[in-house]
Order: structure tokens, then sequence, then C-alpha cells
């Protein structure tokens, strides 16, 4: 709908642009942008935990409990060697929940609007729409977007190392 | 009665001590990490120099909340045990908790607190009323200990939180929340300095010690971005990073540690004069430069990263994030105090945290704070002299003052009443 309304309001050149295919879908798809954009935020808050499956055999004296422990033994002696995917099922199992999850799950969204919550401390979006771009490869500030994937480059020599590094590389 | 322990339990650093004390006992880092030699997570120690390159890391908080109680009861027994030598079951507990926790997570806490760890009694503080308190007993003379309220601004490791603080009690309506902190800088360096030069993304340590060393904040970001661009020695702003060989010396350093602070020093006017001469001699020491470009020494040059990375806490929207800045975020949470409470509040911003560490942050929140701001009010910024630790002072202020035995849930009264129910003491 949103998007209907803008476009009768924008004005438009009568011009018909002639687009490939491929890009055509390229530009339409704002879903494999703004993925890529939130996936780049997201990993802002990662940490390197290293690989998770490698340390589980040898910490064995955190975090088991009785059960656990019968739970492993019988296993043992069922069949010779986990499977990967009891492996696999037991990581999940163990694993703590992100912050995420539990959010989710307290549903803050069901307080009442008066109650101040995790949710309504967030500050909101800013009060102007206006953001500076700075270029993906050399970080002064870009005028330019590239067509095929929205990332921003200052230069055509910048366009060129984006082309041959990092264009459309974090979808495929 | 008996002695008190102060923990500041943050997503980057634990502070822990005895409460009454000046400064904490033990300050680490809150996580286990795995270095490349070993097989098995270790606790960071504070004597040995350990190598960390490419060390893993596991921690226990996530976004400023504990998410993995498992690691934390790890973490503390090491503290408590070989750290602090302290004897839970004898003592009490005052344990900062970040602002609107969730209820299963304060329930895990609780149950880690009393019954894996078995202490004596609980408090659970805030950090922006610690902060408070412990300014305020510093500078008893001051607007915000009369007035009992001011604006406390925690830039920490996870996030960066805006509170309002009034008579010892953070005003929660009031607080508003950006989720940008002194990881998520880390990281978004990294990012820069891996696609740039070279590849560092498992190198958090380091990166932190980088963003720590050579990370300001800029107070004229056009300005700074064209002083950038110069060539040669015009350019105030590059400087080196060696990184670690592993056999010399174990950690990276800046090469020249005078040339990296000199933007401090040059005032920005005369570094702006064109010169004609000497951008013709540049363009021929450009492509010297260009060709001497070694991918294969450790070491990397920073430019204008310096100032973007911390940047971002100003404008997060220049990363795609949809949140207002620090400046639009102090306004909101000043508004959403009463009126009466609004000329004091600006006038009595305290900063806070280890990301407000950077050169020149507070200069640059006056800056970007006073346009906003009604005009017959005055905005005055405070800074502390230890952000890190000072958290930590306010918690053991509070340990040390006379009721705070009676102010604590008990473990008896936990163990009649359950989490929830103790928890309402607390007011959050």
């Amino acid at each position: 709908m949103d998007d209907d309304n803008s476009n009768a309001l924008r004005r438009m050149s009568t011009r018909t642009r002639k687009v490939a295919p491929k890009m055509a879908a390229a530009l339409g798809s704002s879903d494999n942008r703004s993925q890529a954009a939130l996936a780049r935020l997201e990993a802002l808050e990662n940490d390197n935990a290293g690989i998770e499956a490698v340390e589980m055999n040898d910490d064995d004296e955190a975090s088991l409990d009785e059960d656990d422990q019968a739970y492993m033994q019988k296993r043992s002696k069922g069949t010779k060697r986990k499977t990967r995917q009891a492996k696999a099922l037991e990581n999940a199992r163990k694993a703590p929940r992100s912050f995420l999850e539990l959010l989710h799950e307290a549903n803050l969204e069901s307080l009442p609007p008066h109650v101040p919550s995790y949710l309504r401390a967030a500050v909101g979006p800013p009060s102007s729409t206006s953001r500076r771009h700075f270029c993906s490869v050399c970080g002064f500030s870009a005028k330019y977007t590239c067509v095929t994937c929205g990332m921003r480059f200052c230069s055509c020599r910048c366009q060129n190392i984006h082309n041959d590094t990092r264009c459309m590389k974090f979808v495929a | 009665m008996s002695n008190v322990v102060v923990l500041d339990n943050g997503g980057g650093l634990i502070k822990a001590g005895q409460g009454g004390e000046r400064d904490p006992a033990v300050v680490i880092p809150n996580c286990l990490y795995r270095p490349l030699t070993s097989k098995k997570f270790l606790h960071p120690s504070t004597t040995t120099e350990e190598d960390l390159t490419s060390a893993a890391i596991r921690r226990p908080i996530d976004r400023g909340y504990l998410i993995n109680p498992d690691l934390q009861r790890d973490i503390w027994s090491h503290l408590f045990n070989s750290l602090l030598h302290v004897s839970p079951s004898s003592s009490s507990l005052l344990l900062t908790e970040p602002l609107f926790s969730l209820p299963s997570i304060q329930r895990s806490t609780d149950e880690l607190i009393f019954e894996d760890f078995g202490f004596n009694s609980l408090f659970v503080a805030d950090s922006p009323s610690l902060v408070h308190l412990y300014e305020s007993s510093r500078r008893p003379d001051s607007l915000l200990s009369e007035a009992q309220c001011s604006l406390v601004v925690d830039c920490g490791f996870s996030f960066t939180h805006v509170a309002p603080v009034f008579q010892n009690c953070t005003l929660n309506y009031g607080v508003k929340r950006i989720d940008l902190g002194g990881k998520a800088l880390t990281n978004y360096l990294k990012e820069l300095v891996s696609y740039r030069s070279i590849n560092v993304m498992d190198e958090t340590f380091l990166m932190d010690d980088v963003k720590e060393k050579l990370c300001f904040v800029s107070l004229d970001v056009e300005t700074d971005l064209q002083i950038a661009r110069k060539q040669g020695k015009d350019n105030l702003f590059r400087c080196t990073y060696v990184l670690p060989d592993g056999v010399t010396h174990k950690k990276g350093y800046v090469e020249d540690p005078e040339a990296a602070q000199r933007h401090l020093r040059a005032s920005p006017s005369a570094a702006m004069e064109p010169n004609k001469e000497a951008y013709q001699l540049e363009t021929i020491a450009k492509t010297e430069e260009r060709k001497r470009v070694d991918l294969t020494k450790n070491e990397f040059d920073l430019m204008n990263e310096r100032f973007l990375v911390p940047e971002m806490i100003f404008q997060p929207a220049d990363l795609g994030m949809n949140e207002a800045g620090l400046a639009e975020c102090i306004v909101r949470a000043v508004n959403a105090c009463h009126p009466y409470l609004r000329p004091v509040l600006y006038q009595s911003i305290i900063l806070t945290g280890g990301s407000t560490l950077f050169p020149r942050f507070a200069e640059r929140l006056q800056k970007d704070l006073r346009p906003l701001v009604p005009n017959e009010y005055q905005v005055k910024i405070t800074t502390q002299n230890d952000p890190i630790l000072d958290v930590w002072r306010g918690g053991s202020l509070l340990a040390s003052s006379p009721n705070f035995e009676s102010t604590c849930v008990t473990k008896a009264e936990y163990e009649e009443h359950g989490s929830a129910r103790c928890r309402r003491r607390f007011f959050h």
C-alpha cells in the first residue's frame, strides 16, 4: 500500500527505462537488501565464540547434573559413537538461549502502554530522516549507490573494488 | 554484621570488591576465552601475559542481559574463590543489574545467587542511581546533590542508557536506550579494518586495544573527513598500528604514539588551509605511497575509521539503524520527565561508562545537544575521572551506609517468598 501511494505522488519520467530482467529482479527485491542490512547490524553484536561443538566434549565438569550424565552413559552403551544428529540435538538442548528469544518469551507487548519496559525504553527512530552515507570501501562521504546491492561508494576506483570484492557476495 | 561483596557485573568487565573500599579489588573481563594454544576455555588471568591471538570468547551476557547462568556461575566461582577469597555463605552481595531486566532473567539470577552460591542476602541496584550517589557524595555542594536529581548517560559495553535519577531512584519511565555500545563499536571497527586491510575478524582483544588507543570523537565530521583525505604530513589522522608478531612482542602497539595524538593539538582552521605547492608534491608522493602498501607487513593504517567509529553513537542512522543519536536520546529522556525537573536535568548530565572515554566525547555531546535544548535552559555535562569504576564506587558507598543490611533481601525471605515477591522491594 505504502509503495503504491508514494509512487503515485512521485513525479516519474515518462521515458520507459530498459533494465535487464536480472537487474530488475535485483532492484525490486528490497527484501534481500534489507536482509543484508539487518544481518550486518546483527553481526555487530557477535562474539567470536568459536565452534561450540568442539569444546562440548571437553568441558565435562560444567553444568552436567545427574540425569544428564545418566543420559550420556545410556547413550554410550547403546551406540559406540554418537551420531552427528544426536550431538547436534544435545548441543541445541544445552545451548543457552539468546536474549532475543528470552525477550520474545517474556511477551512484553502484552503489557499496558504506560508500564515502562525494555521495549518502551528504546529510543526510537531519529527525528530527521536524512542520513549521511559513507563509502563502504574507503569511508569518505559517498555520492553513489550501487545499483545491484545498494551499498555506497564514492568514486570509480571504489566502485571497481566494490564490484570485485563485495557486491552481492553476501547474498549469494 | 557481615562483609558485603559489591559486584558490578558488566557485559565487558566485572568490577568486584569489598563494600566500603575506594577501589574494586578485582577488575576482570566477564568472559572465558580459548587461545589457539589451548583446547579448553580459560579464565582470564590478571597476571600472566597470554597470547590472545585469535582467541575464541564466550560471554555470559548478551545485549547487556545475563543469558547464560552456567557460564556466569563458572566465572563467579572463580572470582569468589580464587580472586576475592570470600565465602558467599557469610557475606551479602550488592549486585548491579541492567535496567528493565526480564523476569525470567531475574529469576535465574536469584537462583544463581541464593541456591548455587548461597549468599546471605542480596541487594540489587541499578547503575544510574549508584553513579548519582557517587557523584553527589563527591561534590556535596553541587547542584545535582542539592537538587537530588541528575541525568546519567551510561555508555557501556552492550548499550547506552540515558536515565534520569531523582532522589536516588531511577525514573524508569524516562529511561531511553540506544542499542550501541563498546562491543558494537569494536565489531564495527573490526569489520572496517578487515575489509580494508587485514582480516582481524577473530581478534577481539586486539581490536579493543586499537579502539581504545586510537579512536576519538570528531567535533566536525565534514572538516575532519577532508583532512583525512590529504596525503603525507597534512593528514593528521593517519597512524599505523603494528600487530603482534608473537615473537618479540605479544601485544600490538601504535607505531608513533606522538603522531597519533597530534590531531588533538592542531587547530582545525590551520590544518584546513589549502597548499597548492604541497599538493603537487603530494601527487608524486601519492603514487609512490600506493606502491609502498605491502600486505605482508603485519601492520595497518587507520585514517577516517578513527573518528567514524565512535561517530555511530551520535548518529546510529548512518549505520542503517533506525535509532536516534545520543543527543536526541537525551532530549527524549528529559522530555519524558516532569517539566519542573527538566532545567535541573539538563544542568546535571553525568557521563559514565567505558565508551565515554573517547577523547572529546563530552565536547561533541555538548555541541550536538545545545541546538536541541530550549534556549532558557543551561546544558552542563560532567565527566567522571574514572567512568568504568564509578558505578562500583557508588555501590561501595551504598554498601557501607548504616541501614544497608535492612534493605537487603535475605536468603530466608527468598526461600519463603520466591524470587518475584522479593524483587518488588527494589522498585524495578
